[in-house]
């Protein structure tokens, strides 16, 4: 930076007098006679050297003395291990201040009286900067030496008056007149002194020794002259008009530094002559709104001229612009370059990596140049010109000469450039054997030289200037920085946080705060405080104070300094450059700027700075990307689907349905698969899934969660404890169960409209019960049919061959067969041409004729979901059917009991299946029937006619043999066990009265229909039934149905007619919910969220009981524990698991209020929460 | 820490439900929908009674009719800082979940005493310290306290730390 004479001599005063008479050239010759003690410029410039770049030869008078004085001091304090720049400066200016005012006082005067007083003055104004120094001498040096300095001020003044008088003259004044000064002017004293010193400056020819020697001397008053000269004022020190002038120097843009340097090259050369250089300093600011100027300090501009005369780069002849004086501390002020740290990311400016991204590998100690790592672009000549083949690689032959060309033209070179790819040392070898040499040590043998460049481990290694390079705001993106991510030894990627932090603390993004950020300060004046940003201007943070003495106030402070702040436990999210961007998380712990964050959404432990940490309101943002968000689920290709389980700033993970993870970018998805909330599909045991179930894992590793995608055969389930993916994992559908159905499924539906209304108007939405399937031979195949509708309508033909739901005719108009479904044929007697009902064949077929059947019977109201096909008798079935415990639930509406109350009939009537106005005619009734029925009919039938009278489907279709039953209908229980039943035979135990909800409907009559079993008894269907259903076919014919039945019964028969009995032989016999029920009524507590019954039923079986009783809530009888256990329900039946809890249900409230509320262990398999009623 | 609250909801109803027992059908959705509810800021633990059921307005345009349901109810609402007693839920590498009712709550590794590690060998997977005599695996019943809490829409979610000594396992 500066220019000067780095001459450590040490220096007299005797000197400093001469000196004052040779202003010019003197003074360097002053150093070169005295060589060893040099003159009194040099002093001050190793000090200055440091911070304030000034050249000062020491020609003109006035500066000279106060350079005199300051050389005094700071030689005398050459022993401050580190002298400090601004100190250094405000030495400087003060010592020309004090002088200034000496000379003026000379000028005037002329007198030495005037300088005894001036002195007197110095002594008196300038307390700080003169006073130091002679307590310095006096400290340092005998009595005698401080006489001596006194005399010497004197002799500055004098010098300075002279100086001022002799300005033009001095330089011809011989340098060899110095040496001669001291005998004849100075006091023997002095001469003593001189000889003496110079004597120990001859003996030690080393400048190094020599100022070591000084410092051992003078170092101890170190401490002393820093207190001291902190005190200056700093307006004493600026400079003014009367100080020599900086001007600007043009230079060539970047060449800043190579100028400066040449000039102090040139100065030390010239020192010694008898030319010196006339400028007294040199300094550049660098790269920035400054560049392209140097700026010289010297008393006149034509000195400028002549030191700059013939240096490369720099145009002293063109216009130089004066600095005003004002602006002259400014031009001083300090601003730390920024250092490129190893590590760190930069852009390269100009070449063919133009724009790439690059690693510092290392920095050369000039700070001039670095090392860097890049990617290479090579393409190993393969765009070579055979008949040329050095294109591009001789530096200074033609070919480079061409590209150069191209190079000025345009960008061509960044247009045609190859891609970056790692160095492939075999790709040279095919054509560029000879450019190509392994330099690798022994060690890696990975580097390579090729084409006069390194490549190590694949990457180029290059050293740039640093003015070739962005090291500012770089901004790596994560390709890139993937692209030069060093592998680890094991092949697995390490991302080195440390080097992006580098690059990243250079980023001095001005968004990153904002305004209500909760900041601290750790570094600058303000060190300590913290507070809350109120806005934001350029690089100045206004903090509104929360802690401490400046509480309230408002402070500026530079960005710098500024982190923010946050506690253990915020909720964050991640801003600005961090390759975690955008993730939201709460804070784990912190460390100095590091914040440890978890993730929401992966659960997953993150460290970034806090700078690029903003607290996060609660409402999580976004995750996005661009269409896509966290567990979207997304088609891959035409056969894949895949749920995004990471979303990268750029790209985002992807699990697909085959359980891999695969990273994808937006652009290559397909397209985004639209939530289907009503999905349905049906897990191992057949029982319905759909979205929002819990379901757990049937093999592996058990993982369960909730269903958040269902698609084709696979669910996606998200468990949020589980930390790879998101907490989410694929599996097949057929190999989980269910866990727990969402909360009050069949309600979301069906809580919404009256119950009672639906099976009246017979509105269609539910649609009817399948009928079991049965297997073998349709018996369609070989009737006589019409097509009911579509474009064959009213054909008639003959049913050649059958499918599930297909049947192929073969037409009696023409020689053609044809598809049609089943559902649209109607069958006809081939004699009479009448109408068969095709329900009667139940089965299959039954389905779908007798479908239109019940449409017009209006009734099909049914619960049951149409696809209840042969799993639907499972758990999951009966879940959508009424039986759940949210069925149960719709139970509970009043309107069931009245209905069921007050006339069977009606009662069977709601049921779609039973349909009593329909009656056999549906489907249901003869398909549903069949089976179960018949046996539970059977065995009524054995107990009695009520017995019988139960089973729906009797009852609702008169044709069947059991029409009889329909007095059964009459006893509202047997509509119970047989709405349970009805179904499945596993229901009609459930039905069983003996659950407390049943007992209660049995009382009641009418909440038999709340009696929902829950699933479990689904579980068991009675293949016998069906198998049985087979094999006599005819129930319907109303013929001989009961064999049938009867024969499908040993067991029912002895079951006999109370689902109890059922319940004892069929082995299925207890529907676990029953239980649960029966538990959830009389022991809450045992059956704590983590016993729950396996069925959804829990919740069934807290619900139904209870309500079901319709309006008898007095039934339940009494407060205090009685009615806390009515109460205790099995809360969060959701799924969420939970705890069980009481209210006192206002019809009841009365006697119940809250007493405690005691948070407790259950003392069952979890915690959970009960709470008494006082 | 537990609150009795008086509450308000609007509920909807459809006009096929309008009949004489409207009222304990409203009862009874309110209870369903609200029991067992997070709605982001506290658990609806209960509700114990249903003080006012205004009177409805039915809607323009859906006949839907609207109620206001003033009740009482005991709420649930974590703190920051709030000590709980819960049990621990899973265990991995990065920390154990516990729950305390229907709170989930993390504590991370670094968040628990120091000395303990996680041990993936044993079964069930558990965090111990070099003595043995503090084991933490699912199942145990901890005490944590709470350091952060995060909203969502409907649910809650924590973070606690076990760091301090009177913290972590409970001795049965």
């Amino acid at each position: 930076m500066a220019a000067s004479n780095f001459a450590n001599q040490t220096f007299d005063e005797s000197e400093e007098e001469d000196e004052d008479f040779n202003p010019q050239p003197v003074a360097a010759s002053d150093d070169e006679n005295e060589g060893v003690e040099g003159d009194g410029d040099a002093g001050p410039k190793p000090s200055r050297s440091n911070s304030a770049p000034r050249v000062r030869p020491g020609n003109d008078s006035e500066d000279e003395s106060t350079l005199k004085r300051r050389g005094i001091s700071p030689r005398r304090r050459n022993g401050r291990p580190n002298d400090e720049a601004d100190e250094g400066i405000d030495d400087e200016l003060d010592g020309d201040n004090g002088d200034d005012d000496e000379g003026e006082g000379e000028d005037l005067n002329g007198g030495l009286d005037d300088d005894d007083e001036d002195e007197d003055d110095d002594e008196d104004e300038e307390a700080v900067t003169g006073r130091p120094r002679k307590r310095r001498r006096k400290g340092g040096l005998n009595q005698f030496f401080e006489e001596e300095a006194e005399v010497d001020e004197d002799d500055d003044a004098e010098d300075d008056e002279d100086d001022l008088g002799n300005d033009g003259f001095v330089a011809d004044t011989h340098p060899d007149d110095l040496a001669a000064l001291p005998e004849g002017t100075e006091t023997d004293d002095r001469r003593h002194r001189e000889l003496d010193r110079r004597r120990e400056m001859e003996a030690s020819m080393d400048a190094e020794r020599q100022a070591e020697a000084l410092r051992e001397r003078y170092g101890r008053r170190a401490a002393a002259a820093l207190t001291e000269s902190v005190v200056v004022p700093k307006r004493l020190l600026l400079p003014g008009v009367d100080d020599p002038r900086i001007w600007g120097v043009k230079c060539k843009v970047g060449k800043e530094k190579e100028v400066i340097m040449s000039i102090m090259k040139r100065m030390q050369e010239r020192q010694h002559t008898k030319q010196p250089m006339q400028i007294l300093s040199a300094f550049e600011r660098g790269a920035g709104p400054m560049a392209g100027y140097i700026y010289v300090e010297a008393v006149q501009n034509a000195h400028i001229e002549n030191a700059l005369d013939g240096i490369m780069n720099v145009y002293p002849r063109s216009k130089l612009n004066l600095v005003s004086v004002k602006e002259m501390p400014d031009l001083l002020r300090v601003t730390k370059t920024e250092e490129l740290q190893i590590g760190a990311y930069v852009r390269v400016k100009r070449g063919l990596y133009t724009g790439d991204l690059g690693v510092v590998e290392d920095v050369e100690s000039n700070g001039l140049s670095v090392t860097v790592r890049l990617v290479p672009r090579l393409n190993y000549g393969i765009d070579e010109d055979d008949k040329n083949p050095m294109l591009g690689v001789n530096a200074k032959g033609d070919p480079l000469a061409k590209r150069k060309r191209m190079n000025a033209v345009g960008t061509n070179v960044v247009a045609t450039r190859p891609p970056q790819r790692l160095f492939s040392e075999n790709e040279a070898k095919k054509r560029h054997q000879r450019y190509l040499a392994s330099t690798g040590g022994a060690l890696t043998g990975k580097a390579w030289n090729y084409k006069n460049e390194t490549y190590e481990d694949g990457f180029l290694i290059k050293d740039f200037r640093i003015q070739h390079l962005i090291t500012q705001n770089v901004n790596p993106k994560l390709d890139e920085v993937t692209k030069l991510t060093k592998g680890a030894e094991d092949g697995t990627e390490r991302l080195d946080l440390e080097s992006l932090a580098q690059s990243l603390k250079n980023n001095t993004a001005e968004n990153s705060y904002q305004s209500g950020d909760h900041v601290e300060v750790y570094d600058g004046e303000q060190k300590g405080i913290s507070g809350r940003t109120i806005s934001v201007a350029g690089n100045i943070v206004s903090i509104r104070v929360e802690e401490g003495e400046l509480a309230g106030q408002v402070v500026d402070v530079p960005m710098k300094g500024l982190r923010k702040r946050f506690r253990e436990g915020d909720h964050v999210q991640v801003i600005g450059g961090s390759r975690y961007r955008d993730e939201v998380g709460m804070i784990l712990r912190i460390k100095d700027d590091r914040v440890t964050v978890l993730t929401d959404m992966s659960m997953q432990e993150i460290t970034v700075f806090s700078k690029d940490l903003r607290e996060a309101g609660d409402a999580t943002g976004d995750g996005r990307l661009g269409n896509y968000d966290i567990h979207d689920l997304i088609q891959m290709d035409p056969a894949t689907v895949g749920c995004v389980v990471k979303v990268d700033r750029e790209s985002m993970r992807v699990l697909d349905q085959n359980g891999s993870i695969r990273q994808m970018l937006p652009s290559q998805v397909t397209n985004k698969i639209e939530q289907r909330k009503d999905a349905i599909a049906t897990d191992r045991n057949g029982s319905e899934i759909r979205y929002g179930d819990i379901v757990r894992e049937a093999g592996g590793e058990s993982k369960s969660g909730v269903i958040i995608h269902i698609h084709r055969a696979f669910v996606f389930v998200h468990n949020r404890t589980q930390p790879e993916n998101a907490g989410v994992f694929v599996a097949r559908c057929v190999n989980v169960t269910t866990v727990a159905a969402k909360g009050g499924r069949a309600t979301a539906a069906d809580a919404k409209t009256n119950m009672a209304m639906h099976s009246k108007n017979g509105d269609g939405a539910h649609a009817p019960m399948a009928p079991p399937k049965s297997v073998g031979r349709d018996r369609m195949i070989g009737k006589t049919v019409t097509v009911r509708k579509g474009p064959y309508k009213g054909v008639l033909g003959i049913v050649k061959n059958t499918t599930e739901t297909t049947a192929r005719i073969e037409m009696h108009s023409k020689a053609k067969v044809i598809t049609v479904n089943k559902d649209e044929l109607i069958v006809k007697d081939p004699i009479t041409g009448q109408t068969i009902d095709m329900s009667r064949f139940g089965g299959p077929r039954a389905s779908g004729s007798s479908r239109p059947n019940y449409s017009s019977g209006s009734t099909t109201t049914s619960r049951i979901p149409n696809d209840w096909s042969a799993g639907s008798r499972t758990p999951m079935g009966a879940g959508d059917g009424g039986r759940t415990p949210a069925w149960g639930a719709s139970a509970r509406t009043a309107a069931w009991a009245p209905h069921s109350s007050s006339s069977g009939g009606v009662d069977g009537g709601r049921t779609p299946a039973w349909k009593p106005q329909s009656g056999s005619q549906t489907a249901y009734g003869g398909a549903g029937n069949m089976t179960s029925y018949g046996g539970t009919t059977t065995g009524f039938g054995g107990s009695g006619g009520g017995g019988g009278g139960r089973t729906p489907a009797w009852s609702s279709s008169a044709r069947t043999p059991h029409a009889g039953g329909e007095h059964g209908f009459s006893t509202s229980d047997g509509f119970d066990s047989f709405a349970s039943g009805g179904r499945t035979p596993a229901q009609g135990a459930t039905s069983g009265s003996r659950t407390p909800a049943w007992g209660g409907g049995g009382g009641g009559g009418s909440s038999t229909f709340s009696a929902p079993t829950p699933g479990k008894p689904y579980d068991a269907p009675t293949p016998g039934g069906a198998r049985l259903h087979e094999d006599f076919p005819t129930p319907y014919g109303s013929t001989a149905p009961t064999p049938a039945a009867s024969a499908s019964t040993p067991r029912f028969a002895q079951d006999a007619p109370t689902p109890r009995g059922w319940e004892a032989g069929g082995g299925n016999a207890p529907t676990p919910t029953a239980g649960a029920a029966r538990g959830a009524n009389t022991e809450p507590l045992l059956n704590s969220r983590f016993e729950a019954a396996p069925t959804p039923g829990v919740g069934g079986g807290m619900t139904p009981a209870p309500y079901g009783s319709g309006g008898g809530v007095g039934g339940y009888g009494g407060g205090g524990m009685e009615l806390m256990r009515r109460r205790l329900q099995l809360g969060w039946a959701r799924g969420r698991g939970i705890s069980i809890v009481m209210r006192s249900d206002d019809s009841d409230s009365g006697s119940a209020g809250v007493g405690s509320f005691v948070p407790c262990w259950a003392g069952l398999g979890g915690l959970g929460w009960a709470c008494a009623v006082a | 820490m537990f609150f009795l609250r008086y509450l308000t909801r609007e509920m909807t109803m459809n006009p096929a439900l309008f009949a004489r027992d409207m009222t304990q059908i409203l009862k009874e959705q309110l209870y369903q929908q609200m029991e067992g509810d997070c709605n982001g800021e506290f658990y609806t633990i209960c509700i114990l009674d249903v003080t006012d059921i205004s009177k409805g307005r039915v809607l323009p345009g859906t006949a839907e009719a609207m109620f206001t349901l003033s009740y009482r109810a005991i709420v649930w609402k974590p703190f920051r800082g709030e000590t709980l007693d819960c049990m621990v839920t899973k265990v991995n590498r990065a920390g154990v979940f516990c729950e305390a009712g229907p709170l989930t709550i993390f504590v991370a590794q670094t968040n628990m005493k120091a000395g303990m590690t996680y041990n993936p060998d044993t079964t069930p997977p558990q965090f111990s310290n070099a003595r043995g005599d503090e084991i933490i695996e699912k199942g145990t019943a901890v005490r944590t306290q709470i350091m952060g809490l995060r909203s969502d829409v409907n649910a809650i979610m924590a973070i606690g730390r076990m760091s301090d000594s009177w913290f972590g396992p409970l001795p049965d």
